[in-house]
Order: structure tokens, then sequence, then C-alpha cells
């Protein structure tokens, strides 16, 4: 079978439909009066299951539009870029954590070039939003992070 | 307390100095975050909800629904300016709204679509000062049996009404139940579907879901035809509705004004569905059809009303019923519950500053975006000029850190960047979101008036059909079903759909 469009989403369907009812058996069931925490689960995920195994059923009788191309570099640099996020975010300090996330994602355009001033522009985006958000909203994200207070500054 | 009572409480809550302030700020941001091309009001509303936080609660909430209705605005200005709707419900705006724009008529067009929505705003909120109260004390007399198929008919209508087809529509549904399902049970304080980590005890936050799948994996589906995403944006001139705009624009504005009151107050539908059916009124009962689609005002107008009034008269079900309709305002149950605030018929008895505050703010936030909004065009449309490159890098900040300060967790963050991913899988599959962000915030209220109800009757299921109201709404929500298999309507779902792609 060719990875059409609801090939895909029949698997995805099933799969997570499969691995929830597998899950939610281990919690009790109860009876219709007194619904146990597995009850409501276990109809969601025979249900889901059941769609995916449909949609597959689908894809196989009227067939399905072809998955367009993907373009790969966006897709895996930008989530990359806001894990990277995540974990510099608290160790590097806001301001650091956001300029690499501006440059790393930034990557991901066909238009991307580092020069001088997209580099000062990401500079004062990156200071723009620790005052906004630390200085004025006060979230309490550090501006210079555990890693470099180690290092003494 | 009578209407009249709750109308001075409510202007002498929005009035004060700083609940004024704020929702000019909201209906600024929303305006100017609005108009960025392929940013819808979800991924809008996500992306400011941090600067709602620390705000008491009527404050925040009156901010995000200027932001709110400012995003809806703004998308609009954009489907005219630049061909480029943000969000499903303004496709039809660019119809003719892009027409008239490319035959150097822009401002007219704008100025069309500034005047009907702030008619229909000002007629969608009457409607909810009359009818919120009515289907508060109505929901009072609600058991979980009606609850449970008011949420049944929600989560049908937006089945029926999402592009693609509905088994599709129906797994994307029951994926949101499930992910909405994870956390610990309020019932038996079992942990559902945690995996283990304390992280998930507390629920998948909603806000971080819908960011992830409409703020991110735009973003990553937009990166994918950047070079098609030549921003061309037409010149605005005279602003001024000539006299025979007037006379053409005044009818439909009413007829969409009302088509959008009652339509933003089914639950599920909203307001796509408003302007769709206005358009097609209007082009139907037209005496010149033909025109429609080479720039009729007539089809900028009435979809346009139809739109404000439905993003009005939507919040009646979410503030009385505790049932968001559209994706938008369970996005808004999400962020009140962040600050601590359940929506339910409750709310008007027991909060009355903060519903009739927020009622009388809306009014003012349409009348502040009649007089901001048409001034200061030519700053949108140079907003609307910044290219994609420098934009959505940007975007990527805003959205991780607006998650980020949810709980302040940096563990959200992660799981805002898969939901990206995935709100990308299911764009290339074909598959529309809406359902899925409709269904997790319903799913789990589902579950638990599921629960009630079936206790209470011990365990019989016909207790969902001995209700009057009950019954009337699951018949509504079959014939729905049942429309959607009829020939005819599909054809019609098909073409008013095929628009909205």
């Amino acid at each position: 079978m060719k990875l059409s469009q609801d090939v895909l989403l029949g698997l995805f369907f099933s799969v997570i439909g499969a691995v929830s009812a597998w899950i939610a058996w281990s919690y009790p069931f109860g009876t219709s009066s007194r619904m146990g925490p597995g009850y409501f689960p276990i109809i969601v995920s025979s249900l889901l299951l059941f769609t995916g195994l449909l949609v597959l059923l689908r894809a196989r009788l009227a067939g399905s539009q072809p998955i367009p191309t993907i373009r790969w570099r966006p897709l895996v640099l930008v989530p990359v870029a806001i894990l990277i996020f995540g974990l510099t975010m608290e160790n590097l300090g806001l301001p650091l954590a956001v300029l690499l996330l501006v440059i790393l994602s930034a990557a991901a355009s066909v238009k991307f070039r580092l020069d001088w001033k997209a580099f000062v522009g990401s500079l004062v985006f990156a200071g723009l939003c620790s005052v906004i958000f630390v200085e004025l909203l006060g979230l309490p994200i550090p501006i210079i992070g555990n890693w470099l207070q180690g290092l003494g500054f | 307390m009578d209407i009249f009572n709750g109308l001075l409480l409510g202007l002498s809550t929005a009035t004060t100095l700083s609940n004024f302030a704020y929702c000019f700020v909201g209906v600024l941001l929303g305006t100017a975050v609005g108009v960025l091309p392929g940013l819808g009001p979800i991924a809008t509303i996500s992306m400011l909800l941090p600067f709602t936080f620390g705000l008491p609660v009527d404050t925040a909430l009156i901010m995000l629904a200027g932001i709110f209705y400012g995003s809806q605005y703004g998308g609009s200005t954009t489907a005219i300016l630049m061909n480029l709707p943000g969000e499903a419900s303004s496709v039809v705006t660019t119809l003719d709204g892009h027409e008239m724009a490319k035959q150097g008529k822009a401002g007219r067009a704008l100025a069309a679509a500034a005047i009907g929505s702030f008619f229909a705003g000002t007629v969608g909120t009457l409607f909810i000062v009359i009818s919120a109260p009515l289907l508060a004390s109505l929901a009072l007399t609600f058991g979980p049996a009606e609850y449970f198929s008011l949420i049944v008919l929600g989560l049908i209508t937006s089945m029926v009404l999402a592009s693609g087809s509905l088994l599709t529509a129906f797994g994307m549904a029951l994926f949101g139940v499930i992910l909405g399902l994870i956390g610990t049970d309020v019932n038996s304080g079992a942990a559902r579907y945690t995996f283990g980590t304390p992280y998930l005890l507390d629920g998948l936050d909603f806000v971080i879901v819908a960011t992830g799948i409409f703020g991110l994996g735009d973003v990553l589906a937009n990166l994918e035809n950047e070079h098609k995403r030549i921003a061309s944006v037409t010149h605005v001139t005279s602003l001024f509705p000539t006299r025979e705009d007037w006379r053409r624009m005044s009818m439909p504005i009413l007829r969409g004004t009302g088509i959008g009151v009652l339509l933003g107050v089914l639950p599920g539908a909203g307001v796509l569905l408003a302007s769709f059916s206005a358009y097609a009124l209007e082009k139907k009962i037209s005496h010149r059809p033909e025109e429609f689609g080479r720039g009729a005002i007539e089809g900028v107008a009435a979809p346009e009303a139809a739109n404000n009034a439905a993003a009005q008269t939507c919040f009646i079900p979410m503030l009385t019923l505790g049932l968001p309709g559209t994706a938008t305002m369970a996005l808004m149950i999400g962020a009140l519950v962040v600050q601590g605030v359940q929506p339910g018929p409750d709310i008007l008895s027991q909060q009355p500053a903060l519903f009739w505050g927020l009622v009388v703010s809306m009014w003012f936030g349409n009348l502040m975006l009649l007089f901001l909004n048409l001034p200061l065009v030519g700053l949108w449309a140079k907003l609307i000029s910044v290219p994609y490159h420098f934009l959505f890098p940007t975007i990527c900040v805003f959205i991780a850190i607006g998650v980020y300060s949810i709980n302040n967790s940096v563990f959200d963050v992660y799981m805002m960047a898969l939901f990206g991913v995935l709100g990308y899988f299911f764009k290339k599959t074909g598959a529309e979101p809406a359902p899925l962000i409709l269904a997790m915030i319903l799913g789990p209220m589902a579950e638990e008036y599921l629960r009630r109800a079936l206790l209470i009757s011990h365990g019989d299921a016909s207790v969902f059909f001995t209700s009057p109201v009950s019954l009337g709404t699951l018949t509504v929500a079959a014939l729905l079903l049942l429309s959607i298999v009829s020939p005819r309507f599909r054809k019609v779902r098909e073409e008013g759909l095929q628009e909205a792609d």
C-alpha cells in the first residue's frame, strides 16, 4: 500500500487507539451506573481504533490523495530550535536563549543569511524580550542563567 | 439582578481606568498580531496570553476578549489587502474584498467591513445582554443528561463543518477526547495516560496543544511554500464609502447580523458557518448575483457583519453553560481556568461584575476598533508587508515564552514543539484540527456528565431520551449527521468548504 494521506492518518488513529485502549485496560472499568476511570477511555479509544481501521479501509477501496512533498529542513530545524530554547532558557538565561532560538529557527528559511544586520536585529529583539517578559511582566525566567552564574557572571 | 442594574454595574466595571486601558491594549495588540498573515485568532490569543497573567480576573478577561475580536478584525484587514485569510471565517471576505482592493476600492471595502462589524458587534452585545441571563437561568434547570447531549451536539456540529471527510473529523475528535483525558481522574483520583511523569498529573494544558497545532504547526506549513508567499499589499486610498455603497450595504449588514447572532449561539458552528451562510444568502437574493466574486460590496459587508455578530454571541454558551462552541472559545475557557474562574450558569450570580463588565467592554472594544482601524490602516498595511522570514522567528519566540508562562514549566515548551509537528502532520494528511481542539476540552466534560447522568439513572441510558431538552438536542445532532449523507447537502458542504481551502 502506498503512503497516501489516508494510509498515514488511518495508521496514526489505529496506533493511538490501540495503545490507549491497551493502557486503559489496566484502569478499573466499573459498571454503567458506576463508571470507573477506565470506562470512558476504553470506549473512546476502541472507537478511535475502529475509525482508524475504517480510514485504512477507505484508502484501500477508494484510494486517497498522495502526501505532498515535505521540506525537511524547517520541519526538523524549527522544533529542534524550540527544544534547545527550552533547554537553555533557565540555564543560559532568557536573552541568550531567545538569540539562539531566533537564529536557529531563522536558518530554516530559504532566505536565511547571517550578516551583521540580522545579528544586531536579533540581539535587540532578545534584549527587548527580556525587558518585556522578565522586567515588565515579571515572568520567573533568569536573565543570566545557572550555567553562567557558575562561571562567575 | 435585572438587566438595567447589570448594565450599570458593567459600566462602572468597564470604565475603571485600568480596565478601559487594558481593553484598549488588548484590542490594539489583537489587531496588530491578527493582521500578520497566517496568524489566526487562536495563535494570536495563545501568543498574547502571558500579557494577561498577573492581572485581576475581570481585567484579564476584558483584555482577552479585546485580543480576540481585535485579531478577528485584523484578520479581515489582511484578507482584503492581501488575499490571505488568517482563518477560515475570513475566507469569504477575500472573495469580494480582495477583488475590490484590486479595483482600487480597498479603502471602501475596509470601511464596509468596519462599519458592518461595528453594527453587528453592537447588536451582538445587546443580544448577549438580553439572552445570557435567560439562558443562564434555564441552564440552572439542566441536569447532567442535558449537558451531555449539548456536548454531543457541539462535537457533531464541529465535525460536520470541518473540511475534509466526516470520518477523519470523527477520528480527530476522538483523539482530542483522549488528549483531554490525560491527567488525574477527578472522580477516582486515578492517574490516566500520564506515562509516570508528574508533569502530566494536572492534565495536558489545552492552550499548549492549541498553540502547538495552530501556532507552530502553521509556521512549519508556511515555511514549506515560502517562495509562493510574495506579499503584495494593495495601496489604500479613500476610506469613505460612497452614497451608493451605503445604499447597497445597509440591508446586507442587517441580514448578516441576524444570521450571525443566531448561528453564533449554536454550539460547534460559530463564526465560520455564519460568514458562509451570510455570503450565500446575499448571493442568492441579490439582483446582480454575477457581481459576487468580482468585488461586490455586499459580499464584504454581510459576511463581516455575520462574522462579528457570531464572534460576540459565541460568548453566550461559553459564559452561561461553560460549553465552548468554537475552538477559540475553548481557548478562552482554558485561559479563564488558568485565572481560576470556571465559567457556567453560576457566573452571573457569583461574579456579576465580571460578566457585565465583559459585556460592556465588548461594546467599547468594538467602538475602539472602528476608530482605531480606519485611521491606522496605513500602519497595519506596513505590518502586513513585513516579510515572513523576519516574522516567523519572532512568532516562535513569542509562542515558546507564552507556553512557558502558563505553568512556568519547560516541559510545556517541549510538548508544544511536539504538537507543532503533529499539527504539520495533520495539515499534510488533510485532517482539520478544529474538532480535536474542541473535543479536548469537551471530552472530559462529556465523561463527567455521562457518569453523573448514569449514576442518577442507575445505568439506564434512556435518560437521554426522556428529558425533552436532551431529546431535542440529540435529534438536532442526528439530523445534522443525516443531512451530510444526503447528496444535496453534501454538495453544498463541499462547495462551501472548498472555498475555505
